[in-house]
């Protein structure tokens, strides 16, 4: 019999304890394992995404004057509504939303409006399930802006005339604190025909489009990139990249990092403090064992090494629970997390190695302290605790 | 051969200086059976610890076979109890988790990295204990507890047995065989220092040492 065997007998004895312990050790382990597990994902994930942010694109016909653009927020200048087609067809290019709009700025019962014609939304095939991001508006409708609809009195349900052409109000729309709130919103058709300009469109916007064309291309080049394969399909239109959504994900992932630097250390120390814990449990009821190996001549190094010893064994196993638990739930769970990046979910065995180092020197370093008390008491006074 | 040099164990506590030992100056053979007496509190188990070598005093010396143990290093004075002193206890103090063998064995390990088990099996044998070996202590009586407490104190070949009122918890018919067993150590050239309030020890005993209030009161 070895001091090994005298460590699994122990834990054999004290099974709860040992299961608690290693639980501990579970929790941390498989914290961080799921963490890099995911990290891989989640960074190819986050890179996607910021890509595709940079590709809300918002496609206007290419004779526009920006400055004009930028003023108004649309151009002047119209393209032809078979570009929606074209673009919906074009390979090498996916979206998740897709949405053609006529807009003008016009005077109706004396005020500014946005007369606003939408095309239904066009989502791909394979994305015929998900919702909408916009409403669409269905022909001889309207959805009116909040400042318009409080301005006139105009209700739900209220059928109004918009410069010759009689339309019924199908929603007066909430406030939105932009210029939404002077737009009337139609079909394209019915727009069209109001204004005039049957079969066109001012504006495409492209929502979450991915390049799969040099897709290793940083997304820097990627509006270049966008703007030269466009113009092969949509040779009158030109391309403007809507950074700003981009830019806020980019601050949402980097608080979502700060959060995480803040929660998995805070883990770790609930954890080890719940390892320090049982391990002082541990030894309150060794206590009279050690005075007794104290008294039999053990030296406080080799006793020392026997609830150490435990520890390691407490590691150790943890690691390895800790990394397939870990393991599991990144792969169950991260798919559904990391829809675009699932397939660079793998077991990342480096981390069962680091596991088997890092956990057992986390739960002897947790145990150290009580460890070093117990084994300081004086054995006789231990002794003598009848 | 031991030597006590004014021996001095104060305890402070919150009611004052407590003497548990007091000027004890005491020599005592190889191969004495010693049986400390007195009433609880009169020291009997601090001189039984620092003789141990596991409860410093406060002042004074004790020497066991010339040597000073208190000016050991606390690794040196481990080892030199592990391979002299055999402790008995009152309450037992086996190992709950392992059987009456590898609680014996376990006095071994602090010599050496394994345990000696056939050796220990061989020691129970003449303990009457064969039969027990693979029990764990709460499956054993009183006696077939102390019993193999003894067995694990002889298991190194002390000099010494230090015994703690190791008949407290016992019938009269275990008491009589524990102490039958250090009287047999003692005939094999052992010296033993036991504290008991058995009468039948006094016949055993070449000296009755009665302490009050930590000083020896009386020497028979």
């Amino acid at each position: 019999m070895t001091m090994v065997t005298l460590i699994f007998k122990e834990i054999l004895h004290r099974k709860v304890n040992f299961l608690l312990s290693v639980l501990a050790v579970i929790t941390a382990a498989a914290l961080f394992v799921v963490f890099f597990t995911t990290g891989e994902a989640s960074d190819r994930e986050t890179k996607r995404i910021m890509r595709d942010m940079g590709f809300n694109l918002r496609i206007i016909p290419e004779k526009t004057d920006m400055y004009t653009f930028w003023s108004t927020g649309y151009s002047e200048f119209t393209m032809d509504k078979e570009y929606v087609d074209r673009f919906a067809k074009l390979k090498g290019f996916s979206y998740t939303h897709l949405v053609a709009t006529l807009q003008k700025k016009t005077r109706w019962q004396g005020m500014d409006v946005i007369l606003t014609g939408m095309l239904p939304e066009v989502l791909p095939l394979d994305k015929r399930l998900q919702k909408p991001m916009t409403f669409s508006v269905k022909k001889g409708n309207v959805y009116l802006g909040f400042q318009l609809a409080q301005n006139l009195g105009i209700k739900k349900g209220d059928q109004i005339d918009v410069l010759g052409k009689s339309l019924k109000v199908k929603e007066c729309l909430s406030q939105s604190g932009n210029n939404d709130d002077i737009r009337i919103y139609g079909h394209l058709e019915d727009i069209q025909d109001i204004l005039n300009l049957p079969g066109q469109i001012n504006e495409i916007k492209a929502l979450e489009c991915l390049c799969l064309i040099e897709s290793s291309k940083v997304e820097n080049d990627m509006l270049t990139v966008a703007s030269r394969e466009l113009a092969q399909v949509l040779p009158n239109a030109k391309v403007v990249l809507i950074k700003s959504i981009a830019e806020v994900r980019q601050k949402q992932r980097a608080m979502m990092q700060a959060y995480l630097g803040l929660i998995i250390p805070f883990v770790v120390v609930v954890c080890g403090a719940w390892i320090a814990v049982l391990t002082m449990i541990n030894t309150r009821k060794r206590r009279q064992e050690v005075g007794l190996m104290r008294a039999l001549g053990y030296n406080a190094g080799r006793i020392g090494l026997l609830f150490l010893g435990k520890s390691v064994v407490i590691g150790l196993l943890g690691a390895v629970a800790g990394f397939i638990a870990g393991t599991a739930l990144a792969l169950y769970f991260g798919p559904d997390i990391f829809k675009v990046t699932a397939k660079a979910l793998k077991p990342e065995y480096i981390l069962l190695k680091w596991s088997l180092i890092v956990a057992p020197v986390f739960a002897a370093v947790s145990s150290f302290i009580p460890v070093t008390i117990a084994i300081g008491r004086d054995p006789a006074d231990t002794l003598r605790e009848q | 051969m031991i030597r006590l040099k004014n021996l001095r164990k104060n305890y402070q506590t919150a009611a004052g200086v407590v003497k548990a030992l007091d000027s004890i100056d005491l020599e005592i053979k190889k191969g004495e059976f010693i049986v400390l007496r007195g009433p609880s509190g009169s020291g009997k188990t601090t001189l039984l610890m620092a003789l141990a070598g596991m409860q410093r005093p406060t002042s004074g010396s004790i020497y066991i076979s010339k040597e000073n143990i208190y000016q050991m290093t606390i690794p040196a004075r481990a080892k030199f109890r592990a391979e002299n002193i055999g402790f008995v206890f009152q309450m037992f103090h086996l190992v709950p988790y392992l059987n009456v063998i590898e609680n014996v064995a376990l006095a071994r390990g602090a010599l050496s990295s394994a345990l000696d088990k056939p050796g220990a099996k061989e020691l129970l044998r003449s303990f009457g204990m064969e039969h027990r070996i693979f029990h764990k202590p709460a499956q054993l009586s009183a006696g077939e507890k102390q019993r193999t407490a003894i067995a694990r104190a002889l298991f190194n070949h002390p000099q010494i047995i230090l015994a703690d009122e190791p008949t407290g918890n016992l019938d009269p018919e275990n008491a009589l065989a524990v102490l039958g067993y250090l009287t047999d150590f003692q005939s094999a050239g052992g010296t033993v220092i036991i504290a008991t309030h058995q009468p039948v020890a006094k016949e055993m005993a070449d000296r009755i040492i009665s302490l009050n209030a930590g000083r020896i009161r009386d020497e028979s």
